[in-house]
């Protein structure tokens, strides 16, 4: 950083070195831009996560994770374990965005996505509406046990509970029919294992939004600290423009500045007061830094109230800051982005031709052909049919590959009900004079319903040496 | 800002508790990930069907708890023993002697 000499903070330093945690953060409620940002971002994300829980899709939950039935529900789509491979895709989408959109933005994720600051901010709203703002709740905490004291702490933490409950049960609910999992609840009838997952994720809503808070993100979230191997000089991050605010210092409203030997930093400290991780933007960027933008959004008003600029801290990249042009398309952005587009092309693709049926013809090991009445040869198979439809099917099977071929099946059509096997026992057969060698065999499968869902699978058969 | 005495500059190289949270947190991930990636491929009932007479009666919900709780075990004594080498090896600057060397 440049040479700029630091006046020391007038704030109160966090006492205790590598103890930070133990000391409890008061953020200071924050209006502006960014706040405003991310309350669309807290109502939108919880709105879908508590709204989309009891959305119904041609008679079933649109999105349900059944695992009991392992099997994947999304809206018109099942997927199956087989369908591991469409996970796995999603999977490295989700993770070359975030790479992408981290090079491009900084932690954007971190700020306004990422269900930890999400849910705090939930949960500092309702600590907001009970105790009170920063100093009225830094004042109650010190106070002696009382009536008023219990009530606002009671209150908050009833209601904290029933939100962490809440959240616990629509979790679960992902993964058991929402609906049946209400309906057990509301009859006292819910099994131990339901019990126990809403349990836990209730707790560990309320011990992360409530308690943890930013120590999840300083101490325990691995992206916070890997980060920083996305960023270069042209990724945007939050900053302090020390050439602009230092020297700071306190001064009466309306002074110039400069003239007193000053910069636009009044050493008012808000900045750090709605920090939710407590820290000094000024001292530069800190992997504790979720980019929420609250320190931009305090720093603004105190300079409007000021007169001056807004800006002094303000979201820029490091080159901007250096007067240098700042570039969005670098090869980092291009390989993050063809990569991005690469997998989720693929993904949609093998989506567009997904069938939801597999054939497995296993040829009778026992015997290689066998002789059968009116001079014929026969091979005998094992077709395992799976429908991987959320319909049943009847299926109607062919086999091509020789002349005067003929399939013998225990049934002309075969059904088979949604998700399930059917096995069953068929045979090929071919006059004598022309099974002799090794043929090549096709056999089709198609619904009788829906002629788009085939597959086909090859296979041999064996006749006697010619 | 707070009230009382400054807790004095604590080293966290000891404490009980971080050591349990440095055990406990990394295992947790990693059996998450292990767990999806596992029941991926195998059914939990397939242990009771065809696996050993340990899993007999397996229901497949508690089949997922008992794999999850399985690889959360086995990562939380990689992460204990990652931890014991770090805290037990000699380090340069003096600042973790292994037992005995002061």
């Amino acid at each position: 950083m440049n040479a700029t000499k630091l006046t020391p903070l007038p704030t109160p330093e966090l006492p205790g070195g590598f103890y930070v945690a133990a000391e409890k953060i008061y953020p200071r409620e924050v209006q502006g831009r960014f706040a405003r940002l991310r309350q669309v971002a807290v109502v939108l994300l919880l709105g879908l996560f508590y709204g989309v829980a009891w959305l119904q899709w041609d008679g079933h939950q649109a999105l349900l994770f059944d695992l009991p039935a392992r099997k994947f529900h999304i809206f018109s789509l099942t997927l199956w374990p087989q369908d591991f491979l469409y996970l796995a895709l999603l999977l490295i989408i989700a993770a070359l965005s975030l790479f992408f959109f981290t090079a491009l933005g900084g932690r954007l994720w971190c700020g306004y996505a990422c269900p930890q600051t999400v849910w705090t901010e939930l949960f500092v709203w309702i600590e907001q509406w009970t105790e009170g703002t920063r100093s009225q709740r830094m004042k109650l905490d010190r106070a002696p046990w009382s009536a008023h004291k219990l009530l606002r702490k009671g209150s908050k933490q009833i209601l904290w509970l029933a939100l962490a409950a809440y959240t616990g049960f629509t979790f679960v609910g992902y993964f058991t029919p929402i609906r049946a999992l209400g309906s057990a609840m509301a009859a006292l009838s819910l099994g131990a294992w339901p019990t126990f997952w809403i349990f836990l994720y209730s707790l560990a809503t309320y011990g992360n939004a409530g308690f943890l808070r930013e120590q999840v993100c300083k101490y325990m979230c691995p992206y916070a600290r890997f980060q920083s191997a996305m960023f270069d000089n042209d990724t945007l991050i939050i900053s302090y423009d020390e050439a602009r605010g230092e020297p700071r210092g306190a001064r009466p409203r309306g002074t110039v500045a400069r003239s007193r030997g000053l910069g636009d930093c009044i050493a008012c400290t808000m900045c750090v007061q709605v920090c939710p991780t407590g820290i000094d933007i000024r001292r530069g960027l800190q992997y504790e830094c979720i980019a929420c933008g609250a320190c931009i959004d305090a720093c603004d008003d105190v300079m409007d109230k000021m007169g001056s600029a807004r800006g002094l801290i303000r979201y820029t990249t490091e080159n901007a800051m250096h007067g240098r042009r700042t570039r969005i398309l670098r090869p980092r952005m291009l390989v993050y982005a063809t990569l991005l587009t690469a997998v989720s092309t693929a993904l949609v693709y093998l989506l567009i031709v997904r069938t939801p049926l597999i054939l497995d013809v296993i040829r009778d090991r026992n015997a290689l052909y066998r002789e059968a009445h009116g001079d014929r040869i026969e091979n005998a198979y094992t077709l395992k049919i799976i429908n991987l439809d959320d319909k049943p099917h009847d299926y109607r099977l062919a086999a091509s590959g020789m002349n005067e071929l003929e399939l013998v099946l225990p049934t002309g059509l075969i059904a088979v009900p949604p998700g399930s096997v059917n096995t069953i026992a068929a045979r090929l057969e071919a006059p004598r004079e022309l099974a002799g060698g090794v043929h090549r065999i096709t056999l089709t499968l198609a619904a009788e319903d829906a002629p788009r869902i085939a597959v086909r699978e090859t296979t041999r058969f064996i006749g006697p040496s010619p | 800002m707070s009230p009382g005495p400054t807790p004095p500059p604590a080293d966290r190289r000891r404490g009980w508790g971080l050591d349990i949270a440095l055990v406990l947190w990394p295992s947790f991930l990693a059996a998450c990930g292990a767990s999806l990636l596992f029941f991926a491929a195998v059914d939990p009932v397939l242990l009771r069907d065809a696996g050993p007479q340990l899993f007999a009666g397996l229901e497949r919900d508690a089949g997922y708890a008992l794999g999850f709780a399985f690889f959360w075990a086995i990562g939380a004594v990689a992460s204990a023993l990652t931890v014991y080498l770090i805290r037990t090896a000699r380090v340069d600057e003096g600042r973790t002697a292994p037992p005995g060397a002061s």
